[in-house]
């Protein structure tokens, strides 16, 4: 998925949203995704249940209780337009199937709209993270794989317990995580994690 | 495997970023590609 995502420019420019879909869950989708530097594009969760949606595309294969290593370009009109397999040992040549979406795109006679951008992050915002907590975990990952590392700074009240001090004079509660942006503070990492998709990720 | 020229069947799946993507929201508005792989932590 990596490979895929590193080509997202190409893809937005030929209107096609790229997903990633297998049977983990969310939050197993969202680490790894971290561990890998961060994905952008969307990871589906085929979980509940297990793998029927691979199952209804005829990719599910239940004696592994896995999906195929196996790609659908489906059109604008919902039509199928390509699908094949690598079997799960293989590797996908994701160049060539971004070269099936720019095809597909440069031949579509209706207009599709064009990718937006969120409108970003306001100077001063920071994210307030603790050790051994799901939670903190969970809007860390949102962080990296929003590719927000850079521009984003994080903070670790565990390590600098002053920095706890410093939040609740902000906040009011020295409670992680929490995100400080503009003036305010967000504790729940549901309502974060929502907050940064808002002004970060692509809007399809 | 599904064939080319069949309409694809709906889904609507949670991500890894806490969104909905709904295959019926996307008609007129993209095109779709949708990449299964076998499983998280294993090389892509």
């Amino acid at each position: 998925m990596p490979a895929l995502d590193a080509l997202r420019d190409r893809l937005r420019a030929s209107h096609t949203l790229a997903c990633g879909a297998s049977v983990d869950s969310v939050y197993s989708h969202a680490a790894w995704a971290a561990a890998l530097g961060g994905i952008r594009m969307p990871l589906l969760a085929d979980f509940n249940p297990k793998g029927a949606v691979a199952a209804s595309f005829g990719m599910f294969l239940a004696p592994a209780g896995i999906t195929d290593r196996a790609t659908v370009l489906i059109d604008a009109d919902g039509v199928v337009r390509h699908a094949s397999s690598v079997t799960p040992a293989g590797k996908r040549d994701m160049d060539a199937l971004v070269k099936l979406c720019e095809e597909l795109d440069a031949s579509w006679s209706g207009a599709l709209p064009a990718f937006e951008d969120g409108p970003g992050l306001s100077a001063g915002t920071e994210l307030f993270v603790k050790d051994h907590c799901m939670f903190s975990r969970w809007s860390s990952y949102v962080r990296t794989n929003l590719g927000l590392e850079a521009s984003l700074p994080m903070t670790n009240v565990t390590r600098d317990p002053a920095q706890g001090e410093r939040l609740a004079a902000a906040g009011g509660k020295n409670q992680a995580p929490a995100l400080l942006h503009d003036g305010t503070v967000l504790y729940e990492s549901k309502d974060i994690n929502a907050f940064l998709v808002e002004r970060a990720a692509d809007r399809w | 495997m599904i064939e080319v020229g069949a309409k694809a069947p709906p889904f609507k799946l949670q991500d890894h970023l806490g969104r909905t993507v709904d295959s019926e929201g996307l008609l007129g508005r993209r095109h779709v590609l949708l990449c299964f792989y076998p499983l998280d932590f294993t090389p892509t």
